[in-house]
């Protein structure tokens, strides 16, 4: 699996690209990284400063002026670089989240555009999950990185600072503090390596637990949950995927409890060893009590510095590795020509054809269409019948350049679909398949997939059309209502059957010279399915249209229908024609129509 | 969220949540006070002995002394900084344990609050906005936490700096240094500490101010949260790939997504970061540099007096600074405390949300004659909030052990009528009786042992095949089996690789399988039959499946359900034949019930609905 390898990108690689995304977003952010170093060493030399320049005036008896003047200088210095650090603070949280929003909308824009057949490929959902976790919160790469950007900067600053302010020690001193940095930060890279080999184990512990409380709290099985008691059930497995949690959290904690003693013991030995050779200094050359405070704060403020940069070297390292694999997604490959096909050409009428069309889906064991030829003529109603897992949707997918055939060609004109523009070409169907997506904007712009430029006029025909007007005329807001409650929450709820009729009004309203409905009448009543076969010449007035269904009657208004059994035509013809041929399909109608023959007993 | 919110409501507010809290995750409060207790000690140990070593460096410096301060030092120090890292590391454990663990509390009130409420949006939006606050910000039942353990860290502070600082006091300046001996005066003590006391609480009610500000916003960022979750994943959802391309989604996705900027810097926290916000932040922070100035000030005046020596001040202007940082903590404390109590708010009134339902005590006898009367009385019932009635007037008998279908075009009242009987909403007008008894009077689960159905939306869950017909962490193998082959299930389960114990769906786990719409109807179907009820009731069971399944489920349905009483809900009229009896709803009301045949040669809405149908098979 790719998600292994290594990445593609290396650490400066992934740096430049993250900046080139803030200086089109926000340059801010990069202002920042820049000014909070020099602030905070400023700071921290105020600090070092402040206790041995007072002591010192106060020890040598200086001017009470000059000594309430060096006190009045450190308290203003250490005033204006905390509040200017602070406020800085405040707000580096809102330019990385602006960068961090764009990235999330590149990745975005990559999912909805993508060649269909990616978004089933398992290692493509792989790595849009890794991309979509390197931009969930602030805590992760995409975010993060400013902050050890920032660290980064200000250790080396502060390591270089302070080199020089040491240098009068003996450097002996320097090279032990600094190989006991190295020891502790050894041990506790152990750990953060440990967490971060396990943080896919750690995202499955969140997965579990997310997914039993939101069952448990869905609305959707709250009336299951009542009639078949499943509270103690669902008490049960929350408690169990929380103690397996908790385990594994204790497992973590003995790792980073290891690091944190490690790293007490190494401070115990660093301040042991700064404080003997100061002491000695002092007791041998009579180093003063101001210049003792001095080094001695200054050794142990420059084992951080030794510390943040090792440590913010190994965080830079690891989110690389998260940035590299947010670009991989980005850049992964397309097996469909978009912007860089050829133009669908204007035409009065489209053939389609399949010309020996297999298909297989990925990692599946057997075609779901077999070596099938089929044309669909200009301006023909087809229907498309068969049993469940026949091959029907795989079938109109193929039409549609949702999927490529494995073998064999889909024509358009006489020309392979494949040269085109995929997303020209998708502007030809009018298409109502099973599964939809319906948007939380209002139902005019879900009927125009628009915010720009709506024929309220055209709307208001689809929606007669379709049936539908009734129930818009009494929503709140009529057509500028909100469909939905997960964005809006006036929004409202379609029932299943006014969702397929909105969807109906959509494809009327989009006009594409094919029509294509899949199923569009399941989840409606009796009458409603009988008013929406009613209007369906109507509706199909000059266009190309494919009927798809497994209620046979439904298809007997089609100019032709065929029969599909194990992704083959079994039958081809009329209904009358296929009920006297006395094959499958007139068995199936046998079976459907049973219940409705008066006195049949079965 | 409401601006005026007085001290004693959030204490109030605050030690309910504590409570709460506890009863999750009483270890944690445990380890989290002993946490507290140690951190805001360790500063002042480490403050204590560097002074020593420096107060003898500056006066004797006597050899042995100093190498014995040294050696105790570095020892207390260490023995600290293990001891806080132990309680540090457990205090994070249980809080990330007690983050999820908590969801119990909501997950309880979900359980057994009214159907009713369960079934508003509203309600699941105001737990959507306890919990999205949560996520974004951190405010609500868990920032109680947070604000205990740092409240009782700067109250100790506050003590242990007290104890150190009391000589810098108690020690004179000497006669010799004239003037200086003014400092002596006990006023000087009153304007420092009040000194120290101002300026701390300026800086923390300056931070309060400035944490303030995040209450305001938290309506639209809860909005903004919204969008960005929808419009912003919206590609990653499998089922809706296909329009996405087919309608070119992108284009409007991309114009609401572009309007989503809530939390970056033209949200609304974003400009008032930049403004009172920052500012208030900032001068909060810097604020408390004063103390150290003016504790500075004092000491070394003292100092140079010759009150004490050079090592003395570092251990007084070490323990003031840390003392005004806890004062400046305890107060900006109060902001936040203020803030979240609106949040808490929010989260009580969820789980307050009161249960309206009479539920009475009559046990249900378990009669092995299954000898259940139920009867409708002149039932009528309005959805909370609808202005129209979903039922009107229904008077309905069940003929115990019959087969009794419900049809009716979408909307006609079908749903809402099994909702009734099995009690998922109470009637306003009307009686629903049991064996002749208000089935009000009964004990709630008892009157639900009685009835299995299978709903139109009924959920399966992402765990083994045995626990979901059982609907429970321990189950009966002989009699799952049973109620999966008689479901029609028995050939698909032989191919399950794990039998019963496979998981379904990958939902939970990976190595879960996928099962289609059909099987899952199916397994729903052996749920209600394991259930063993003595009313089944199946609402539109065959929808998903095609016509050569739904031909065998029916055929053998008859006896399946054994001498039970069954109720099918359908819009294919064709279920409704072999029933016994039909009743018939339009609008709300039975409009008409009878057999099949008796129904068919009527002019009414039946025949109506049955020719629609039936047209296309004749």
């Amino acid at each position: 699996m790719k998600g292994n390898t290594k990445p593609k990108y290396g650490i400066a690689q992934n740096i430049g690209w993250m900046v080139k995304i803030a200086w089109k977003t926000r340059k801010r952010v990069l202002l920042f990284c820049m000014l909070t170093p020099v602030l905070e060493i400023l700071y921290n030399l105020a600090e070092l400063y402040i206790a041995p320049e007072i002591l010192r005036r106060v020890e040598d008896h200086a001017t009470i002026g000059s000594l309430l003047g060096t006190i009045l200088f450190f308290t203003a210095a250490l005033f204006l670089t905390l509040s200017i650090k602070d406020y800085i603070r405040e707000n580096a949280m809102f330019p990385r989240v602006d960068v961090r929003t764009e990235i999330i909308g590149m990745i975005g824009l990559k999912c909805n555009t993508t060649s269909f057949p990616n978004t089933l490929d398992a290692e493509y959902i792989k790595l849009r999950e890794k991309a979509h976790m390197a931009c969930q919160s602030n805590r992760e790469a995409t975010e993060l990185i400013w902050q050890t950007i920032t660290l980064l900067l200000q250790n080396i600053g502060g390591f270089l600072i302070y080199l020089t302010i040491l240098s009068y020690l003996d450097w002996t001193l320097l090279a032990v503090v600094i190989v006991t940095c190295v020891i502790g930060f050894l041990v506790s890279r152990h750990t953060t390596n440990w967490m971060f080999s396990h943080r896919e184990a750690e995202e499955v512990y969140y997965v579990k637990k997310e997914y039993i409380r939101d069952k448990a709290q869905s609305i959707e099985l709250a009336k299951d949950i009542r009639i078949f008691g499943l509270q103690n059930w669902l008490n049960d497995l929350l408690r169990k995927v929380h103690d397996i949690y908790l385990d594994f959290r204790l497992k973590a904690e003995r790792k980073y409890l290891l690091a944190d003693m490690t790293e007490a013991v190494l401070t115990m030995a660093r301040n042991g060893i700064a404080y003997v050779y100061l002491i000695s200094m002092a007791l041998k050359e009579g180093l003063g009590v101001p210049e003792f405070l001095l080094y001695f704060t200054a050794v142990t403020t420059f084992t951080t510095w030794v510390m943040g940069i090792l440590q913010q070297v190994t965080k830079l390292h690891e989110q690389s590795l998260d940035i590299s694999r947010v670009r991989e997604f980005i850049e992964y490959p397309e097996p469909f020509k978009f912007e860089e096909g050829e133009a669908v050409p204007n035409a009065d009428g489209y053939e389609l054809k399949l010309e020996q069309v297999s298909f297989r889906y990925p990692e599946a064991e057997e075609d779901t269409i077999h070596d099938l030829n089929l044309t669909v003529r200009p301006g023909e109603k087809l229907a498309i019948v068969g049993l469940n897992g026949a091959g029907k949707t795989t079938l109109v997918k193929l039409l549609c350049g949702l999927f490529d055939p494995t073998e064999g060609r889909v024509l358009l004109n006489g020309k392979d679909i494949r040269e085109f523009n995929r997303r020209e070409y998708y502007g030809l169907f009018s298409a109502v398949f099973q599964e939809f997506s319906i948007l939380d904007v209002t139902v005019a712009e879900n009927i125009a997939q628009t915010n720009q430029n709506i024929d309220y006029d055209r709307i208001r025909d689809c929606i007669e059309k379709a049936g539908l007007t009734k129930t818009i005329h009494e929503l709140p807001d009529g057509l500028d209502t909100h469909v939905g409650r997960e964005v809006y929450l006036d929004g409202v709820q379609f029932s299943g059957g006014q969702t397929q009729r909105l969807m109906l009004a959509r494809a009327l309203y989009k006009d594409g010279p094919i029509l294509m409905l899949d199923e569009p009448t399941a989840a409606l009543d009796p009458l409603a399915e009988n008013d929406i076969y009613m209007k369906y010449n109507g509706m199909t007035a000059g266009k190309t249209s494919l009927f798809i269904s497994h209620r046979l009657a439904s298809t007997r208004f089609c100019d032709r229908i065929i029969f599909v059994a194990d992704g083959r035509i079994a039958e081809e013809g009329t209904h009358e024609s296929l009920l006297a041929l006395g094959g499958e399909y007139a068995k199936l109608f046998e079976v459907q129509s049973r219940y409705y023959q008066e006195g049949k007993e079965f | 969220m409401e601006k005026k919110i007085t001290m004693s409501h959030a204490l109030s507010a605050h030690l309910r949540a504590i409570k709460l809290l506890n009863g999750v995750g009483a270890k944690l409060f445990a380890v989290m006070t002993l946490h507290a207790i140690v951190g805001a000690l360790t500063p002042y140990v480490t403050v204590f002995f560097s002074a020593q070593i420096l107060k003898e460096l500056a006066l004797q410096r006597r050899a042995d002394v100093l190498w014995q301060w040294v050696i105790v030092g570095v020892l207390c120090t260490g023995a600290f900084a293990v001891l806080k890292a132990f309680l540090y590391q457990r205090d994070t454990t249980l809080l990330d344990d007690l983050w999820g663990r908590k969801e119990i509390l909501f997950v309880q009130k979900m359980f057994s609050m009214d159907y009713a409420d369960m079934d508003q949006q509203t309600t699941h939006d105001l737990r959507a906005q306890i919990r999205q606050t949560e996520n974004w910000s951190g405010w609500g039942l868990m920032r109680v936490l947070e604000t205990y353990e740092a409240g009782l860290k700067s109250v100790i502070g506050i003590l242990s700096g007290i104890a150190l600082t009391v000589s810098l006091f108690t020690s004179p300046v000497p006669d010799t240094a004239g003037g200086f001996t003014i400092l002596n005066s006990p006023v000087f003590i009153l304007v420092l500490a009040a000194v120290m006391v101002l300026v701390s609480m300026l800086a923390g009610a300056c931070s309060a101010k400035s944490t303030s500000y995040w209450s305001g916003a938290a309506e639209a960022a809860t909005f903004g949260n919204r969008l960005f979750g929808f419009f912003g994943f919206i590609g990653t959802h499998k089922g809706r790939g296909t329009d996405i391309r087919m309608y070119n989604q992108q284009h409007l996705v991309s114009a609401y997504w572009d309007k989503n900027r809530a939390f970056g810097t033209n949200g609304a926290i974003g400009k008032l970061a930049r403004g009172p916000l920052g500012i208030y932040s900032g001068l909060g922070t810097g604020i408390t540099v004063l103390v150290t100035g003016s504790v500075y000030v004092f000491t070394c005046l003292k100092a140079w007096a010759g009150a004490f020596d050079v090592g003395s001040i570092t251990q007084y202007v070490g323990a003031a600074t840390a003392m005004a940082g806890s004062i400046f903590e305890l107060t900006s404390l109060i902001g936040t405390l203020k803030t979240n109590t609106g949040y808490l708010d929010n989260t009580f009134r969820f789980l307050d949300i009161p249960n309206a339902m009479y539920q009475g005590s009559l046990t249900t006898e378990k009669r092995s004659d299954r000898q259940y009367e139920v009867e409708f009385r002149d039932v009528s019932f309005k959805y909370p909030g609808a202005e129209n009635w979903a039922l009107k007037h229904v008077n309905m008998k069940f003929q115990v052990g019959k087969r009794l279908a419900i049809v009716g075009e979408n909307g006609s009242g079908k749903t809402t009528f099994i909702k009734l009987l099995c009690r998922l909403y109470d009637p306003q007008e009307g009686q629903i009786l049991l064996n002749g008894i208000d089935i009000r009077k009964y004990n709630y689960r008892d009157y639900m042992d009685i009835f299995s159905i299978v709903f139109q939306d009924f959920q399966l869950i992402s765990q083994p095949l045995g626990n979901n017909v059982a609907s429970s962490a321990v189950y009966d193998e002989v009699k799952v089996r049973k109620a999966l082959i008689d479901a029609g299930l028995g050939d698909r389960l032989e191919t399950m690789p794990d039998g019963l114990n496979t998981q379904l769906y990958k939902d939970f786990t990976e190595n879960g399988v996928e099962i289609s719409g059909g099987e899952a109807q199916k397994i729903a179907i052996a749920r209600a039959l394991y259930k063993d009820a003595p009313f089944i009731i199946l609402d539109e069971p065959t929808a998903a499946l095609d016509p050569i399944a739904e031909a065998e489920i029916y055929a053998k349905f008859n006896d399946i359900v054994g001498d039970k009483t069954a109720i099918y809900i359908s819009h294919r009229l064709s279920s409704c034949r072999f029933c016994d009896k039909i009743a018939v709803f339009a609008d709300g009301q039975i409009v008409q019930t009878g057999s099949h045949e008796e129904l068919v040669s009527t002019d009414g809405v039946y025949a109506n609905l049955w020719n629609a149908q039936s047209q296309y098979y004749t």
